[in-house]
Order: C-alpha cells, then sequence, then structure tokens
C-alpha cells in the first residue's frame, strides 16, 4: 500500500484570531463593496454626472485591488468590465467593444514576436555571440552584459531579456569564482542585468506592454495617437543618458575585483559551440522581426502597429517557424486580460468626465502649470511603480492626468509619456519588477544593495527624465 | 457492565446487536450499553433479560429495568465487492462504527501483548492482510447509510516505526474525508515524535485516542509489557498532552480499564488525564475465563463512585464532554453525570438531544472542518498575475 505523509503544521493562535485572520479575505471584501455601496448612493456632487460617480467608485475599487493585489490584476481588470456597465457608465455594448483595442492586439501580437525569437533560440545566440565578441576584458564584458540587456529589452519583454539571460550571467559568475553576496564583480554583473534591461524597455514599445497600454488609452480618450518612432525619438536620448549614469553609479558602488576573464571566454566558447550553427528558424525568425520593425517605423502610422505585429505572427505561423503550443507560455494573457481592462476603467473616467473633475480636485492645487504637471506625474509614476505594477500604475494615473490637461490645454501625448516612461524605471526594490527580483535571486545582489542604489537612480532618473522633457521634448515637437 | 446479563428468551440472539462480545441495548435514558452475556462470570449474574411482549426488561427479580436491543445493523449480512462481510470490517458500538484495517498487533508477535487484550487484534495472519481502502470505504457507505451512526472509528494494533501506525491508517483517513461527511476518531499507539499528531489531526482525524489503559506505573508494566517497554508510560502522558493542544477541546481520550487497578489509582488517572485535558474514558475489565487480572471486590458500590468522579473530574477542567459519548462498551463522562443526579434537566437536555440529532452530527462536522481549515496550516499557493 502507498505510504503517504502531509508533515502539516498546526496554528495553534487563538481560534478566533485565526477566524478573523483567514477570514479577513472576506471582511476586505464586504467592507469594498460596502464602500462602493456608499460612494454610489451618496448626492452627486456639483460638476459631476451620476455616470461619473460611479466611474470614480469603479476606479477606487480598481486602485485599492491593483495596489493591494489582493487578487490577481487581471481578475481586477475583469471586475472592472463588470462593473462599468452595471452601473450605467457606458454601455454594455461599448464596453466590450473596447476590449477589442489596438494596444491589445499589438501586446499579443508583440508576446508572441518576443516568444519566437526566444524560443527559435536567436536571442541566446546573439547575447552569447556578443559577450564572446566584445567581453574581453572585465569592464567590456559588464558593458557587453548591460548593453546587451538594454538592447535586447528594446526589441523584446524586458522581463524575457532578464529571464533569458540569467543563467548565462550566473554560468559567467560561476565561471570567474565569485563569491555570492560580497563579490564586487558579481554584483555589477547583475545590477547590469536588470538596470539595463529596465532602462532599455522603455526606449520602445516593444519594452513591455506598458507603452501600447498607455498609447491605447490616449487613444480611446482623446482620439490622439503615438507611433513607434516617434516615442522612440523622444525617449531614446533619455535612455542613453541613463544608461550612462546608470553605469557610472555602479561601477562607482562596486569595486571590479576580477583581474581578468579568460575563464568566461571558455565558457562562452564550449555554449556558442554546443548550440551549432545558426539555423534556418533563427534566420527566419529574424528576418520577419527585422521587416516587422522596418514596418512599424515605415507604415505603422498608416496600417496601425497591432495590424502589422499581427500580420507578422500569422507570417511566422505560415512559414512553420513556431507552432502554437510553443509559443502559449510565452503569451501572458493576465496581462492582456488587465491592459483590456484598464483601457476600459481609463475610457469610462474620461467619458463620464469623472477623470478632469478627479484631477482638478486632487492635483489641481499643486499642478499649476505643464512643468509642474509633468515633475508631479513622473514623480507620482516613478514613486507608483517600485510598490506595484507599472501596467496598474498607467492604469491609475494617466486618466486622471490626461483630464488635467485639458486645463492647460496642453498636449495629452506629453503627460502621457510623463506616466508611462518613469512607470517603467523601477529600481529600488525586487517586487517593483521581474528583472529586480532575478538579480536578487542570483544572491550576489542584495536587497539593501538594491534599495541603497536604486533610491540614488530613481532620484536620478526623476531629474534627467524631467530635464529630457523640458530641453529636449520642445526639439521634436512636444512643447509645453 | 460489571455483572453482565443471562438471556433467557431464545430468540434474543439473533436480534442482539453483537459487537463481538455482550450485547447492545439501549437504556432507559437513551444510553447505549454492551452488556456481557458470553463471559464466563455472566452464569452468576442476578441480571435476566426477557422478552414481554414486543419488548425488553432486565431484572433481577425483584425490580425491573424496560430496555431496547439495539437490532443488529442490516450492513452485516452484506458483503464488499471482494466478497467480505462487513460485519468483518465494521462493528457498532453505539454511535460509533470500529473499523480495524489491520486486524494485527506486534505486541503478539513478542508475546508481549496486553495481557486483558479482547480487542480486535492477534498476531495471527500477516500484516498485508489489511483490508484495503476501497473495501473499507464500501464498508464506510454501508455503514452511514444505516443511519445514526455519524463516527467512523478508526483502530490499529502497535507496529514498529515511529508513527503509531498513522502512516499506514493515512490513506484510510484522506479517502474517508474525501468521500463522507462523517467524523474520524482514530485509536492508535502514542507516535514517538510529535509531528505526527499534527499529521493525524491534519489528515481529518476529529478525535484521537491513545489507551493508556493503567495509570499505576508498576501495574501498567506489568499487565501492558509491550507498551511499557516499546512506548513508555512517560510518552503516553507526553503525547496526549500535545494531542490535547493540537485537536478540540474533549476529543482526546484515553481509557483507564476499570478493574485492573485499585479504584483510587483509576481516580488519580481521572485527575491526572483530565489536568492535561484529556477526556478518560472507563471500560471495565471482562475477565476471561480463567483471568486473574481484576481487582476485587469490584462490586457497584466501588465503581460507582469512579464514575462520579469522572463527571466531577471532566466539569472542573472545562473538558467538552459532549464529544466522547455513546459508546457502549465504555462508560464515558456524560454516563457519569447520569449516575450523579446533576445537569439532568434544563438546557443539558436540549444540548443532548441536539447532540444526538442529525442536525447535531452534521454541525459537529461541520465545526470540526471549519477548525481543521483554519488550523492547518497548507504551503502557500504561488501568486500569479
Amino acid at each position: 500500500m502507498k505510504k503517504e505523509t502531509v508533515a502539516a503544521e498546526i496554528d495553534r493562535r487563538s481560534i478566533w484570531l485565526l477566524l478573523i485572520v483567514k477570514g479577513r479575505r472576506i471582511l476586505f471584501f464586504l467592507a469594498l463593496l460596502s464602500f462602493l455601496w456608499y460612494i454610489v448612493s451618496i448626492p452627486v456632487p456639483e460638476g459631476l454626472t451620476p455616470a461619473g460617480r460611479n466611474a470614480i467608485a469603479i476606479f477606487f475599487l480598481c486602485l485599492i485591488l491593483w495596489v493591494s493585489n489582493v487578487i490577481p490584476l487581471a481578475i481586477t481588470s475583469l471586475f472592472a468590465i463588470v462593473l462599468v456597465p452595471l452601473l450605467d457608465v457606458l454601455p454594455r455594448k461599448e464596453v466590450y467593444g473596447l476590449f477589442g483595442n489596438e494596444a491589445v492586439f499589438f501586446i499579443l501580437g508583440a508576446f508572441i514576436l518576443g516568444g519566437a525569437v526566444m524560443h527559435s533560440g536567436l536571442s541566446n545566440r546573439i547575447a552569447l555571440f556578443i559577450m564572446g565578441r566584445f567581453g574581453a576584458s572585465p569592464k567590456r564584458l559588464l558593458l557587453s552584459v548591460y548593453l546587451l540587456s538594454a538592447v535586447l529589452s528594446f526589441f523584446m519583454s524586458e522581463h524575457a531579456v532578464a529571464a533569458m539571460l540569467f543563467p548565462i550571467v550566473l554560468d559567467i559568475t560561476k565561471s570567474l569564482g565569485l563569491k555570492p553576496g560580497t563579490s564586487g564583480y558579481g554584483k555589477l554583473l547583475f545590477f547590469s542585468l536588470s538596470w539595463g534591461c529596465v532602462i532599455g524597455g522603455v526606449a520602445t514599445f516593444l519594452g513591455g506592454a506598458r507603452v501600447p497600454l498607455a498609447a491605447g488609452m490616449l487613444r480611446e480618450i482623446t482620439g490622439k495617437t503615438i507611433d513607434f518612432v516617434s516615442y522612440s525619438v523622444a525617449v531614446l536620448p533619455l535612455v542613453a543618458v541613463m544608461l550612462l549614469v546608470g553605469y557610472l553609479i555602479l561601477t562607482r558602488a562596486f569595486p571590479m575585483d576580477v583581474e581578468s576573464v579568460e575563464k568566461v571566454h571558455e565558457f562562452l566558447e564550449k555554449r556558442i559551440r554546443a548550440i551549432g550553427k545558426v539555423s534556418y528558424t533563427e534566420y527566419a525568425v529574424g528576418l520577419v522581426l527585422l521587416l516587422t520593425v522596418i514596418a512599424w517605423a515605415t507604415i505603422g502610422k498608416i496600417t496601425g502597429l497591432s495590424t502589422i505585429a499581427l500580420t507578422s505572427v500569422v507570417v511566422l505561423f505560415i512559414l512553420r517557424l513556431v507552432r502554437w503550443k510553443d509559443i502559449e507560455a510565452y503569451v501572458n494573457w493576465g496581462v492582456i486580460l488587465m491592459y483590456g481592462g484598464a483601457i476600459i476603467m481609463g475610457t469610462a473616467l474620461e467619458k463620464s468626465g469623472a477623470a478632469s473633475w478627479m484631477a482638478e480636485r486632487a492635483f489641481g492645487q499643486w499642478v499649476v502649470n505643464p512643468w509642474t504637471a509633468i515633475a508631479f506625474f513622473s514623480l507620482f509614476a516613478l514613486l507608483l511603480t517600485e510598490g506595484m505594477s507599472n501596467a496598474a500604475v498607467i492604469a491609475i494615473l494617466l486618466p486622471v492626468g490626461v483630464g488635467l490637461t485639458q486645463r492647460f490645454s496642453m498636449d495629452p501625448r506629453i503627460v502621457t509619456y510623463a506616466i508611462a516612461i518613469p512607470a517603467g524605471l523601477a529600481f529600488a526594490l525586487p517586487i517593483s519588477t521581474p528583472a529586480n527580483a532575478i538579480a536578487i535571486s542570483s544572491n550576489y545582489v542584495t536587497v539593501k544593495d538594491m534599495a541603497k542604489l536604486g533610491a540614488v537612480m530613481t532620484v536620478v532618473s526623476w531629474i534627467v527624465f524631467n530635464l529630457v522633457a523640458r530641453f529636449y521634448w520642445p526639439l521634436v515637437g512636444l512643447g509645453y | 457492565m460489571l455483572r453482565g446479563v443471562r438471556l433467557e428468551a431464545l430468540d434474543i440472539e439473533p436480534l442482539a446487536g453483537r459487537a463481538g462480545v455482550g450485547i447492545d441495548i439501549i437504556l432507559p435514558g437513551g444510553t447505549p450499553v454492551n452488556v456481557p452475556s458470553d463471559e464466563e462470570f455472566v452464569k452468576d449474574s442476578p441480571y435476566i433479560l426477557r422478552k414481554k411482549g414486543d419488548a425488553y426488561a432486565i431484572t433481577d427479580l425483584k425490580k425491573e429495568v424496560a430496555v431496547r436491543i439495539v437490532p443488529i445493523p442490516s450492513f452485516y449480512g452484506r458483503k464488499t465487492k471482494t466478497g467480505v462481510l462487513f460485519s468483518d470490517i465494521a462493528k457498532v458500538h453505539g454511535s460509533y462504527a470500529v473499523i480495524t484495517p489491520l486486524p494485527y498487533c506486534d505486541f503478539f508477535k513478542n508475546n508481549i501483548e496486553c495481557r486483558y487484550c479482547a480487542g480486535n487484534f492477534s498476531g495471527a495472519g500477516k500484516k498485508e492482510k489489511a483490508y484495503s481502502v476501497d473495501e473499507v470505504l464500501e464498508t464506510v457507505d454501508a455503514i452511514l447509510k444505516e443511519g445514526g451512526l455519524n463516527i467512523i472509528y478508526l483502530s490499529i494494533g502497535f507496529s514498529e516505526g515511529e508513527d503509531g501506525g498513522i502512516l499506514f491508517l493515512a490513506p484510510y483517513m484522506r479517502e474517508i474525508k474525501k468521500h463522507f461527511n462523517c467524523l474520524i476518531a482514530v485509536e492508535a499507539l502514542p507516535p514517538k515524535k510529535n509531528h505526527w499528531i499534527d499529521d493525524t489531526y491534519a489528515l481529518g482525524a476529529d478525535s484521537v485516542l491513545y489507551n493508556l489503559e493503567i495509570f499505576d506505573q508498576e501495574l501498567f508494566e506489568a499487565i501492558c509489557p509491550g507498551r511499557a517497554k516499546s512506548i513508555g508510560r512517560g510518552r503516553y502522558i507526553i503525547a496526549l498532552k500535545y494531542a490535547a493542544g493540537v485537536f478540540p477541546n474533549g476529543t482526546v481520550a484515553s481509557h483507564l480499564i476499570v478493574g485492573l487497578e485499585p479504584p483510587g489509582s483509576t481516580c488519580m488517572g481521572i485527575d491526572f488525564l483530565t489536568g492535561i485535558g484529556v477526556v478518560p474514558i472507563l471500560p471495565i475489565y471482562r475477565p476471561k475465563k480463567g483471568g486473574a487480572l481484576r481487582i476485587e471486590p469490584l462490586t457497584g458500590e466501588v465503581i460507582i463512585p469512579i464514575y462520579k468522579h469522572l463527571y466531577r473530574a471532566v466539569k472542573k477542567n472545562n473538558i467538552n464532554m459532549n464529544w466522547v459519548r455513546d459508546i457502549s462498551s465504555i462508560t464515558t463522562p456524560i454516563e457519569g453525570r447520569l449516575l450523579t443526579g446533576e445537569g439532568q434537566g434544563g438546557i443539558n437536555l436540549i444540548f443532548d438531544q441536539f447532540y444526538k440529532s442529525r442536525l447535531g452530527l452534521k454541525t459537529a462536522w461541520g465545526l470540526s472542518t471549519l477548525r481543521r481549515k483554519l488550523r492547518v496550516k497548507s504551503p502557500k499557493e504561488p501568486e500569479d498575475l
């Protein structure tokens, strides 16, 4: 007979305490629903419609759920989708129609394209090649990791890049015999990995799904669009400065306590030999990706980014470069649901007049001109993104920020950038972004290291971002 | 229970709820009792069980008390799909159905079995001859369909190993809990490590019994050589105390056999066990032919004060006495209460009726399940997006 055991642990605290502790989830939701009911039953404040009042109630409910993460972010979004028509904020047909937003399909396409690149082994090969080719000295190897993480994050989700490079960097530290927790070079390598991904991830629409989300929300709320090239043109100088400043901060914070990286080369060569010559699939996937990026840059405004992304996806499958079961693991359906819901929430706030009403009352006294608007929202986004999902930061701040721009006749794209870009710059905590969590999981970087340097980097990010916005953006047509 | 009854009516035999030995009857207050009827000493009993029309009565020829005979459960005559009689797997004792999946005890193998042992164990046969989980599940299904029984009492003899038999019982407990809404009591030997007690609770046992049997140290060693040698009296006490901290109030119990040690010693045992939160329950030693273990004289005058003391000690220590009750072959604190004449009416009567009712059993099951859900920590689920 099969023997089994449970290795149980018994909680011996008072049963009443346990009831409260374990029932707190139900109590929490009861309190939340009571709060929702209270808001929707109070008299409509001056300047607001009943739909606007209800939209605000749903917004705060989602805000609490997104921040607390009591239920998955995607489920909070579904909750919003349910509540918006139920409380007569928007018609049901319109709500579900909003889910078919272009941004949602762009994100889906980007996931599949990124998945195809990773699955083909192309990204791994590029990583190994770059490190092997350019990492001749400790300094150059470090730069290779740093820049490679950043550049790959221009084209793939930064989370995927961090996950892909992690085992390679870990093997590098092992081949050098670096001691976890104390080795300065070990810390540098993993900080380079995470910071490279974080900074590189804001450079294009592809680094993370937050920019397409912000663009989608902006389009639904105001009708204005952001295209692939103009976004990157606005952001690349910021990325360049941040990469430089980040490198300087890191190399001054930790010593490079290795003299030679010859052993790394042996290891990289072995890995490169092991993966063999470039396969047909790698060539073909690389070509599809290249053509996709060119199409985004050239005809993206005419056809729409999502159309190009989905066309490329179809081509990948026509050419049998990937199979659906290979790709499924790379498609984060939770993120797609979450973004669909966030777009609906943002539209509901805007169309009901709740966004501008809230913005006026909440930030009106501090935000007195466009400059303060950018400073204020970028700071908020930087701080919030350390503790919560960057997509949630956008979902919360963007409708309010766009609402406020109407006051200054400001281009809403500027405040969209002021929220979407800093929302991706999370440096201080492992919970902020998977790239940071991956660095911590190496055991070379400690939470204390990350918090200390991350705080410095957050301040630097805010200053650099505002300087870029103030002096560079007017040069590319984003004046205020 | 002390003297037994002589069966005068010939037609009682096929009607009697036989739990192996004796005859199960219901006293006027609704208390189930297993009365010795087959043992050698019964032939000297002044009590006779008689049939009066359609009813039954026990008489000593001076007074007469009307009783009911517990009918033989209908499932006794049926078999599992594998052809095993349900009555071989399970025996009904009052509101409990006792299942012994492996009627084997290692003490017999080494000739260190308990000297009074009249249980369902032996050293004959092999360990591999255990009833399968499916056979036990079929039996439990039949028991529960019978109605009135909602407590499955799983019993296991001694086997080498530090788990006290819990590893063996685990799949039975797990599957019974998975398929049926019933309470499970586990009678086992104390495991060597306390974490097995946690596991016993986590696996679904609602009540646990580690039967010390004899409180007096010397008599314990002499009469229970296997228990003394392989487990030790100290370990019994530690395990019982620990279990009382894990299981709900009033669900950890231990037998103290009346008649195997002086009454004073039994009373000391009652005081000690109730002091650590354990419910002492008192079977009476039924000597076999030629058995000479019984303390004499053992009369009603000697044992009734013990039962009264049992009730008062349990009450004094605020131990819930509604859990371990209505086991026909054993005297529990609730029956002790009847003898004291205390707490016979009012709220106690209402509670008694409630605990015995279908709703009461369902409530007990629900509360027990909720408590386990609150108390047992399960590994944290990974967070998703």
